[in-house]
C-alpha cells in the first residue's frame, strides 16, 4: 500500500488532496464510497422493513376479522381506486391476502433483512475493521445497490399493476407461479414475471456485493491483520459473502426457466396432464418438473436463511465484548463454527421437502445434515452467551438488543430442532409452527441482532449519541410484543391451524369440519389467538415509531461523541475519524494484536485498540504515527 | 485515496484484486451453469416422452466447437503478446478471437432460425408431424390486401364465424381491438355496439361504431362506478358491525359467530350505486370470419374466448393445420405410450390416425418398416447372437420408429437409408424443398384442429428438451458476447493502457481471457450433451 | 507475475499444441458419436457412448482449465475458491439426483375428482 501522507487531518471530507470536491450527486447518490452506500442500504432496506410490515398488518386484519372491512388507519394508503379492485366490500380478499403473503416474505428476506444487514453493515463496517481505505472495487459496489433498488422496484411497482403483485408465496412455486396472472396477455407487464425479473436482479446485485467482499476481505487487509487477528463480524460477512456467490446461482437458473415457462410456455417446472378448472387440459409439452424447481430454490433458501443469521450474530458478536468489557468467548470455535455452518448450510435444503413424496434414505440423510447443522448454531450461541459471564456489563441501548437477541435467537432455533425430524415434520409441516419457527429466528432474532448494530455504529456514522429514552420506549414494548406475537403461532401449529388461511381458521370452522387432532386440540380451541397476535402485531407497529424517531432526532439532538472510539472498543473501525472521511484512516494503519484484548492484565486501559503499537516490542513497519489516544 | 493491488500483487496473498474477482465470479458461473446441468440431467432422466437423443444437426455445433477452441488459443497468444511487449501480436491475435465469436454468433443464429421456423404438431394420438407450414388456400382468411388480392393466413390459426363480440371491460387488449377492428374492416363488416348504454347520464345508443376510445371510455366509467360503489357497500358493511357489537346480546359472542348475521341491506345504498358495465356487447355485420394465433385463443364450437376474455360468439370454422411439407413423422411416442400399456407398437402405429388417412405416410411407414428389417439384418450378420439367442446389435428406436426427411429423400431416390445424397447446406438448414421438388416430394397433409394436442414452431415451447437447449445455449451465446465486448474494449481502447502500465493491460487480458476460457470450458460440455448425445 | 519472456515463448508452444489435442478430441467425440463404425455397446446411443463422450469432454475441460487457464501455477486461494464450487456443485447435483432416485410409491388419495 502506498503510504499516504498521514496527517491526522479531522475535517470530514478528507480527500488528500488529490480530487476535486465531488458534487452533490456524486456524493450522496451516485457515490462510490463503500459509507455512502452502506448508508444507502441501510436507509433503502429499512424503507422496504417498513413496507413488508404493512403488508403483515393489513394480512393480520384479515386473519383476526375476516368479515368485516378494514378499517380507515390501514387503508388509507391506498387510492379508492385500488381498494374497489382489490378488496370486497372493504374485505380483504384470497387474492389480496395472497399477493401480500406472497410480497411480504419476498420483501423481508430479499429487500429487507438481506440488504440491511449484508449490503448496509457490511458495506459500512467490514473495510473499517480490516483497515481499508475502500471496497476493491467501489464502482461494481456502486452497481450493485443500484440494481439492487431497481429490482425492488421492479417486483413492487406490480402492486399498481392490473395483474397485480405476485400470489404464488414467497417460495414461487410451479406450477401454480407459472400459471398465474396467465390471463395478462403482456406476460411482461404482469406481476408474476416481473417478481421473476425483480429477483434475476437481485441475484446479480448480491453476485456483484459477494464478489467485492470477498476480494476485500482477502486482499485488503492492513498490515498485521492476520485470518485470526480479523474480527468475528468480517469472517461472517466471508462466509455470507461465499453464501451469496455460491447459492444464489442456481436459484437464477430457476428464475431464467421459470421465465421462460411464462413467457415462451416451455414446460420445465410443468408435469404432463396438467388440468385446471379454468383452462382443462393445459396446453403445455408437459414433461417437466414441479420438484426440479423446489431443489432448486431451496439450495438457495437454506443457505439463505444464514445469509439472513449472520450479519446479525456478527453485530452481537462485537457488540457483546465492547460492552461486558471481556473477550469474545471462544473466538477460534466462532470462526470454526461459521465456516461449518457455512459449509453444512448448503447440503440440508431438502428438510423443506419432507413432503414432496421422498424416500426414507435420503430423508435419513437430510435429517442427519440438518441436525449437524445445529451443532455449529450452538457453538455461536453458547460463546456468546458464556461471553456474559462475570462480564461487568453496560447496558447501552446497543447491548439491550444484543441481550434480547440471545434467547428470542435460541427459542427460534430450538423450535426448529423438531422440525428437522422427518415424522413430526409431516405433522407441523405448512402449519403456523413453521411461521411461529422462522419468524422467531428472523424478527426478534435476526432484526434485534440489526438493531443493535444500528444504535451500537450510529455514533461512528453521525458523530452522535442515539436517545437512550427513546430507545427503552422502543425496546421493552417489541420485546414484549414480539413474544405475543409469535408464541402463539407455536400453540396454534401444533394444533393444526394452516399457514394459508387467509381468514385465520374461520372458514374451516363455518363448515363444521373441526375434529381434534393427535394431541386432542381444536381449531375452535385456539381461533381467539388470532385477535391477540394481530393486535400484538399493531401495537408493535406503533412503537416502532420512537426508533425512527430517534434515527432522526438524533442526528440534530443526540448527544455529541466525546471521542472517535465512543464505547471504547478495540477494533478497527474506532480508529477513524467521526464520521470517517473519504479514504477512511489518517494514519497508516497497521495491526498489532487480536481483536477483542479487553481486561488484559498488566494493561493500563480495559481495552488494546488493534491499531495501537506495543510499547515493547515494535515490527520492522510500524506506522509512522499513531493517532492520539482519545 | 488509491485502491492498493490493482496492478501489483498483494505480497502474501500473491494475486491481484482482480484475479480473485475473477476466480470468484467463476465459482458463482459454475454454479449458474450447474444448476442448468442439474436441471438438464433432472428432466432428461425425468422425461415421460422419448427424449430427441441425438437430434440437432451435428455439423454447426461441431463447427462452433472448433470455433470456439481456436479463439481459446488465439486469446492466451494475445496474453502472450502482451507479456513479450509486441502490440502487434496482441492486436492480431485479439482480433482473431473477436471474429471467432462473431463467427459463433453468426452460425447460432442460423441455427435457431431454422428451428424457429420448423413447425412441429402432437396429435392427441401421440403421433409427431414435423415439416413446414404454407399458405393455404383453405386457410384463406376471406380478408383482402389493399391492391385487392387475398390475404392468406398461415396454416395454424383459429377461424371463427363472429356474430358478436363481448368485451371485458376491466382487461381488454388494445392491440387485440385493433386487430379485430382491421380484420372487420378488411371484410367490409361492421363491429356496433349491441344495446344501448347508459353512461353516468351519458346514453350511448345501439349502432355506435366500436372503437378503442368508446372501449376505453366505458372502462373509465365502470372503474368510477365501481370505486364509488365499493366504496358505499364499504361504509354500509361498517355501519352494520358497529351497530351489531352495540347489540348487547352479541356482547361475548365472536366474530365468525356473528359474521352470517351481518349484511348490506342493499335496498338502503341502492340510490348511492352507480351503474357498472364489467362487459360490453358489439355486434359484427355481417358474420365475419375472425383469425387469430392458436395459443391466443381458447376455441369452442359456438363461443371461444381470447386470452384478454374477449368473447367471440359465432360458429368454429375449420382450422386445420395445413403442412404444405411434411419432412419427418415420428411414432417414437406412440410406441411408449403402446409399451406403457402393453400393446404392440406396430399395431398401435398402423391404428393412428396418420397412417389410416394419408396414403404417402403409409407409403413412407411401409418403406421404413422394410429398411429397418434390412437394417436389422445386416447387424445380425455381422455382429451375431449372444448365447441367448437375442441379436448382440440391433436398430435403434429412431431407427424403427422415425421417418425423417433424410429418409424421404432416400425413398425417392430409391436408395437405401444413408445412401442418399445430403448438400452441406441442408445439414445446417433441413432439406432445401427448391432443390429438391419436384422429384422429392414431401408429404402434403392437413391434420383437423380436433386431432391437434399442441402445434408450434421447435421453440422452448415444444418439449423439455428443446427448452433447456434453448436455455443453455443462449445463456452462453450471452456470455460469448459479453466476454467480446469485454476484449473488444481492450483491443479498442486498450492502446493508451499498454504505452503508460502493460503489465495492467496484461492483468486485464488475462482475466478477460479467463472469462474466455471458461465460456470455451462450457462449450466443451455443452456440446456432446446437447448434439451427440 | 513471475513469468519471464523466454517462459512465455515457451509456453505458446505449449498453448499450440494443447490446441491440436483439443482439436482432435473434438474430432474423435464426433467420430465416436456419428459413425456406426466405431460404435460401442450397442448399435446406437447407449451409455458407454455418454460416459466416453463426458470422460472426452472432461478431459478437454481439464485442458483448459490445467494450461490456458493457467491453473497448473497458480495460487492456493483460487484452487480453494474454484474447486470450492465445483464441491458444491457436485453436492448438488448428486443430492437432487438421489432424491429423485429414492421416491415413496404413493398412489395419492381419490377424491373422486375426474383427474
Amino acid at each position: 500500500m502506498s503510504a499516504h501522507a498521514a496527517t491526522a487531518d479531522h475535517s470530514h471530507h478528507d480527500d488528500h488532496g488529490h480530487h476535486h470536491e465531488p458534487g452533490f450527486l456524486q456524493k450522496y447518490v451516485f457515490s462510490t464510497d463503500h459509507k455512502t452506500i452502506g448508508i444507502q442500504y441501510g436507509i433503502t432496506a429499512m424503507l422496504f422493513l417498513l413496507f413488508g410490515f404493512y403488508l403483515m398488518m393489513v394480512m393480520r386484519w384479515s386473519i383476526a376479522y375476516p368479515h368485516e372491512p378494514l378499517p380507515g388507519w390501514m387503508s388509507w394508503v391506498f387510492t379508492d381506486t385500488w381498494k374497489a379492485r382489490w378488496l370486497s366490500d372493504g374485505k380483504v380478499t384470497g387474492d389480496t391476502y395472497n399477493m401480500f403473503g406472497a410480497m411480504h416474505g419476498t420483501i423481508m428476506v430479499f429487500l429487507g433483512v438481506v440488504p440491511l444487514g449484508f449490503g448496509a453493515f457490511g458495506n459500512y463496517v467490514t473495510p473499517l475493521q480490516i483497515g481499508a481505505v475502500d471496497m476493491a472495487f467501489p464502482k461494481l459496489n456502486m452497481l450493485s445497490y443500484w440494481i439492487y433498488l431497481v429490482g425492488g422496484l421492479v417486483m413492487c411497482a406490480s402492486f399498481f399493476m392490473e395483474s397485480g403483485a405476485a400470489k404464488s408465496g414467497w417460495t414461487n412455486y410451479s406450477p401454480l407461479a407459472g400459471f398465474a396472472d396467465g390471463q395478462i396477455v403482456n406476460q411482461w407487464l404482469a406481476g408474476q414475471t416481473q417478481w421473476l425479473l425483480g429477483l434475476v436482479l437481485l441475484i446479480t446485485s448480491s453476485l456483484l456485493g459477494s464478489v467485492n467482499f470477498i476480494t476485500t476481505i482477502i486482499n485488503l487487509r492492513a498490515r498485521g491483520m492476520t485470518w485470526m487477528r480479523l474480527p468475528f463480524f468480517v469472517w461472517a460477512m466471508l462466509v455470507t459473502g461465499f453464501l451469496l456467490l455460491l447459492a444464489f446461482p442456481p436459484l437464477e437458473a430457476a428464475g431464467i426457466m421459470q421465465l421462460a415457462d411464462r413467457v415462451f410456455h416451455s414446460s420445465f417446472f410443468m408435469p404432463s396432464g396438467l388440468f385446471t378448472k379454468s383452462e382443462g387440459l393445459v396446453e403445455l409439452s408437459g414433461g417437466g418438473s414441479p420438484l426440479l424447481f423446489q431443489h432448486l430454490f431451496w439450495f438457495l433458501g437454506h443457505p439463505e436463511v444464514y445469509v439472513l443469521l449472520l450479519p446479525a450474530i456478527a453485530c452481537v458478536a462485537e457488540i457483546i465484548p465492547a460492552n461486558t468489557r471481556r473477550p469474545l468467548w471462544g473466538y477460534k470455535s466462532m470462526v470454526y463454527g461459521v465456516i461449518v455452518l457455512g459449509f453444512l448450510s448448503f447440503i440440508v435444503w431438502a428438510h423443506h421437502m419432507y413432503l414432496t413424496g421422498m424416500g426414507p434414505k435420503i430423508s435419513t440423510w437430510f435429517q442427519i445434515t440438518t441436525v449437524l447443522i445445529s451443532v455449529p448454531s450452538v457453538i455461536l450461541l453458547t460463546a456468546l452467551m458464556i461471553s456474559l459471564w462475570g462480564g461487568s456489563i453496560r447496558f447501552t441501548p446497543a447491548m439491550t438488543w444484543a441481550c434480547a437477541f440471545i434467547p428470542m435467537f435460541g427459542i427460534g432455533g430450538l423450535t426448529g430442532l423438531p422440525l428437522a425430524f422427518n415424522l413430526v415434520d409431516l405433522h407441523l409441516h405448512d402449519t403456523y409452527y413453521v411461521i411461529g419457527h422462522f419468524h422467531y429466528v428472523v424478527a426478534p432474532g435476526i432484526l434485534f441482532g440489526l438493531f443493535a448494530g444500528v444504535h451500537h455504529w450510529y455514533p461512528k456514522i453521525t458523530g452522535r449519541y442515539m436517545s437512550k429514552t427513546l430507545n427503552h420506549m422502543h425496546f421493552w414494548p417489541t420485546l414484549i410484543c414480539m413474544n405475543f406475537l409469535f408464541f402463539p403461532m407455536l400453540v396454534q401449529g401444533m394444533a393444526g391451524f394452516h399457514r394459508r388461511w387467509y381468514n385465520g381458521g374461520d372458514a374451516y370452522l363455518a363448515k363444521a369440519a373441526d375434529s381434534t387432532n393427535v394431541f386432542g386440540q381444536t381449531v375452535a380451541q385456539h381461533i381467539d389467538l388470532n385477535i391477540t397476535m394481530s393486535w400484538a402485531a399493531w401495537i408493535m407497529a406503533a412503537f416502532q415509531i420512537p426508533f425512527i424517531v430517534n434515527v432522526f432526532l438524533s442526528l440534530f439532538a443526540g448527544k455529541k461523541v466525546g471521542s472517535d472510539n465512543p464505547w471504547n472498543a478495540t477494533t478497527l473501525e474506532w480508529a477513524t475519524p467521526t464520521p470517517p472521511g473519504h479514504g477512511n484512516f489518517t494514519f497508516d494503519v497497521a495491526t498489532y494484536r487480536g481483536p477483542y484484548e479487553y481486561s488484559q492484565p498488566g494493561a493500563e486501559k480495559d481495552y488494546l485498540p488493534q491499531w495501537e503499537k506495543p510499547a515493547t516490542t515494535a515490527p520492522a513497519d510500524a506506522p509512522t504515527q499513531a493517532p492520539a489516544a482519545h | 485515496m488509491e485502491i492498493p493491488y490493482i496492478f501489483t500483487p498483494r505480497k502474501d496473498t500473491g494475486m491481484v484484486n482482480s484475479k480473485i474477482a475473477i476466480w470468484l465470479f467463476l465459482a458463482s458461473e459454475v454454479m449458474l451453469f450447474g444448476g442448468f446441468f442439474s436441471s438438464y440431467v433432472y428432466l432428461r432422466l425425468g422425461a415421460d416422452y422419448p427424449w430427441p437423443e441425438r437430434a440437432l444437426p451435428v455439423l454447426p455445433g461441431l463447427i462452433n466447437t472448433f470455433v470456439l477452441i481456436f479463439s481459446s488459443v488465439t486469446v492466451v497468444f494475445a496474453w502472450a503478446g502482451l507479456k513479450l511487449r509486441k502490440w502487434r501480436m496482441f492486436q492480431v491475435s485479439m482480433g482473431i478471437t473477436i471474429a471467432c465469436a462473431a463467427v459463433f454468433m453468426v452460425l447460432k443464429a442460423i441455427e435457431y432460425n431454422v428451428k424457429w421456423h420448423h413447425q412441429a404438431v402432437r396429435l392427441k394420438d401421440y403421433t409427431i408431424l414435423e415439416g413446414h407450414l404454407d399458405y393455404d388456400k383453405k386457410a384463406n382468411t376471406g380478408e383482402v390486401t389493399k391492391d385487392g388480392k387475398p390475404v392468406f393466413a398461415e396454416a395454424d390459426q383459429i377461424h371463427v364465424a363472429t356474430e358478436s363480440l363481448t368485451f371485458n371491460t376491466l382487461r381488454f387488449h388494445k392491440p387485440w381491438v385493433e386487430e379485430l377492428l382491421r380484420q372487420a374492416g378488411s371484410n367490409g363488416a361492421k363491429v356496433e355496439l349491441a344495446e344501448e348504454l347508459s353512461i353516468q347520464g351519458e346514453k350511448i345508443p345501439a349502432g355506435t361504431p366500436l372503437s378503442v376510445d368508446l372501449l376505453t371510455k366505458i372502462q373509465k366509467n365502470h372503474i368510477q362506478s365501481r370505486t364509488n360503489n365499493s366504496d358505499v357497500r364499504t361504509e354500509a358493511l361498517r355501519a352494520e358491525w358497529i351497530a351489531t357489537y352495540a347489540k348487547p346480546e352479541n356482547a361475548d359472542k365472536k366474530g365468525w359467530e356473528l359474521a352470517p348475521g351481518v349484511n348490506i341491506d342493499v335496498a338502503k345504498i341502492k340510490d348511492q350505486l352507480m351503474l357498472e358495465t364489467p362487459s360490453v356487447t358489439f355486434a359484427v355485420k355481417p358474420t365475419t370470419n375472425f383469425w387469430f394465433y392458436h395459443r391466443d385463443v381458447k376455441e369452442g364450437a359456438t363461443q371461444s374466448r381470447l386470452r384478454d376474455d374477449t368473447v367471440l360468439n359465432g360458429k368454429l370454422l375449420d382450422s386445420p393445420v395445413a403442412f404444405h411439407n411434411l419432412d419427418a413423422i415420428d411414432f417414437r411416442h406412440v410406441v411408449m405410450k403402446a409399451e406403457e400399456k402393453g400393446i404392440d407398437p406396430v399395431v398401435a402405429i398402423e391404428n393412428t390416425w396418420l397412417i389410416k388417412n394419408s396414403k404417402e405416410a403409409r407409403e413412407a411407414w411401409e418403406w421404413n418398416k422394410a429398411q429397418t428389417a434390412k437394417l436389422e439384418q445386416q447387424l445380425l450378420e455381422k455382429h451375431g447372437k449372444d448365447e441367448n439367442g437375442v441379436a448382440k446389435r440391433v436398430p435403434t428406436a429412431t431407427e424403427r420408429y422415425r421417418i425423417g426427411w433424410k429418409d424421404f429423400i432416400a425413398k425417392a431416390d430409391g436408395v437405401d437409408r444413408g445412401k442418399e445424397e445430403i448438400h452441406v447446406s441442408e445439414e445446417f438448414m433441413g432439406p432445401n424443398y427448391k432443390l429438391r421438388e419436384p422429384k422429392h416430394t414431401f408429404p402434403h397433409l392437413k391434420v383437423p384442429r380436433d386431432l391437434v394436442f399442441l402445434s408450434g414452431k421447435f421453440t422452448p415451447a415444444w418439449n423439455t428438451y428443446y427448452a433447456i437447449y434453448f436455455t443453455m445455449t443462449f445463456l452462453h451465446g450471452l456470455h460469448v458476447v459479453g466476454g467480446a465486448v469485454v476484449l473488444g474494449y481492450y483491443l479498442f481502447c486498450g492502446k493508451k493502457m499498454y504505452q503508460s502500465n502493460p503489465e495492467w493491460l496484461a492483468n486485464r487480458v488475462e482475466v478477460g481471457g479467463l472469462f474466455w476460457h471458461f465460456v470455451d470450458l462450457v462449450w466443451i460440455f455443452l456440446f456432446p450433451i446437447l448434439y451427440l448425445m | 507475475m513471475a513469468d519471464s519472456p523466454e517462459q512465455i515463448k515457451k509456453s505458446i508452444k505449449t498453448y499450440t499444441i494443447i490446441g491440436l489435442v483439443l482439436f482432435l478430441f473434438t474430432g474423435i467425440t464426433v467420430a465416436v458419436a456419428t459413425v456406426p463404425a466405431l460404435d460401442i455397446g450397442v448399435h446406437g446411443f447407449d451409455v458407454w457412448d455418454m460416459i466416453l463422450g463426458l470422460l472426452i469432454a472432461s478431459f478437454k475441460a481439464t485442458l483448459v482449465g490445467y494450461v490456458f487457464m493457467h491453473l497448473n501455477h497458480e495460487k492456493k486461494a483460487i484452487y480453494w475458491i474454484f474447486f470450492g464450487s465445483m464441491v458444491f456443485f457436485a453436492f448438488m447435483i448428486a443430492l437432487i439426483m438421489s432424491a429423485k432416485s429414492d421416491p415413496i410409491h404413493f398412489n395419492g388419495f381419490n377424491f373422486g375428482l375426474p383427474f
